[in-house]
């Protein structure tokens, strides 16, 4: 999850995500490379000595400064596009989860095998123990085998919101009346956190999402305990 | 003159704006190609209401519809809903 004053992404959990990682690292380098080139010629410009500073026609300058920009936008063009439709592959899951968006909790249905269904809601700060976090903590956490592809189908029940876990790399609309699939693999066991990520009312910032991953035993037991509770 | 025998004229006293014209009209031509490929190829969009009334029907598992695939090779998927 975050840490305070934390600039960067979160570490990557599923392999989308480190795909998406060093994408950013890829384009943020040119950025920098390019904002560092601008900031040099503006300081050369303003600090000079010389009196004739502007050139008035080149055509060889012309054709660089045409050239290289199409050239380093076709280079982040390219790894972009390859993840853009790596994401949307659903790559054979082994479970289908479905994560209902409701005003102001979301529920998670596992309905493959048996019926379980459950609700989320945040636990409210007066609740929480010492050493769990504020506004992110949930009294149920959606459970998932880890190293397994998982596909989630998120809808809602009322207005809109939005399922999203960044250390998964996920993000996809919760729209009344349609049914919006996402996937993700995570790669290793941990818990990882969400918040709804579409204005949805006056408890928008206090519905959050927690997915934890466990091996794939202990989601068995997991399942089980929670269909003898139901 | 016709435009582009004017643009041509033209072109030969400024040959740096040639470069401009290969990105701009590479990327015009990209787009469009694209938009008639999403018009012609994809399942969602019905040209002939007689013949072939609703495409979106007909989907096989092991057809690519989408323009690029990274990972996953379709023609090893089997179909899995039933038959209606």
């Amino acid at each position: 999850m975050a840490h305070p004053s934390q600039l960067g992404f979160q570490d990557a959990a599923s392999p989308v995500m480190e795909e998406l990682l060093h994408f950013h690292d890829h384009a943020l380098m040119i950025v920098f490379m390019i904002s560092t080139l601008v900031l040099y010629i503006i300081i050369a410009m303003v600090t000079t000595d010389l009196t004739n500073k502007y050139i008035l026609d080149s055509q060889e300058i012309e054709v660089i400064w045409t050239v290289l920009p199409g050239l380093i936008l076709i280079l982040i063009a390219l790894p972009s596009l390859r993840i853009l439709y790596l994401m949307d592959e659903i790559n054979d899951p082994h479970l289908t989860i479905k994560a209902m968006g409701h005003q102001w909790y979301w529920s998670y249905e596992y309905t493959d095998y048996e019926e379980l269904g459950f609700d989320s809601y945040m636990i409210p700060t007066q609740d929480l123990s010492p050493g769990q976090f504020r506004l992110l903590e949930t009294d149920h956490r959606m459970v998932v085998p880890s190293e397994s592809p998982v596909r989630v189908l998120v809808s809602a029940e009322d207005v809109l919101h939005s399922w999203a876990v960044p250390a998964l790399g996920v993000k996809m609309d919760a729209v009344p009346g349609r049914l919006n699939q996402t996937a993700f693999v995570a790669s290793r066991s941990g818990v990882y956190y969400g918040q709804c990520s579409e204005i949805c009312g006056a408890n928008h910032s206090f519905m959050p999402i927690v997915v934890e991953a466990v091996p794939l035993e202990h989601f068995e037991n997991w399942s089980s305990l929670m269909l003898e509770d139901a | 003159m016709s435009m582009f025998a004017v643009v041509r004229k033209q072109l030969k006293s400024h040959p740096a704006l040639i470069p401009l014209f290969v990105f701009i009209g590479g990327g015009a031509t990209m787009s469009m190609m694209y938009l008639a490929r999403l018009g012609l190829r994809n399942p969602d969009v019905c040209w002939d209401r007689k013949n072939n009334p609703e495409p979106w029907n007909k989907m096989a598992p092991t057809d690519q519809y989408k323009f690029y695939t990274v990972n996953m090779d379709y023609s090893k998927l089997k179909k899995q809903g039933p038959d209606f």
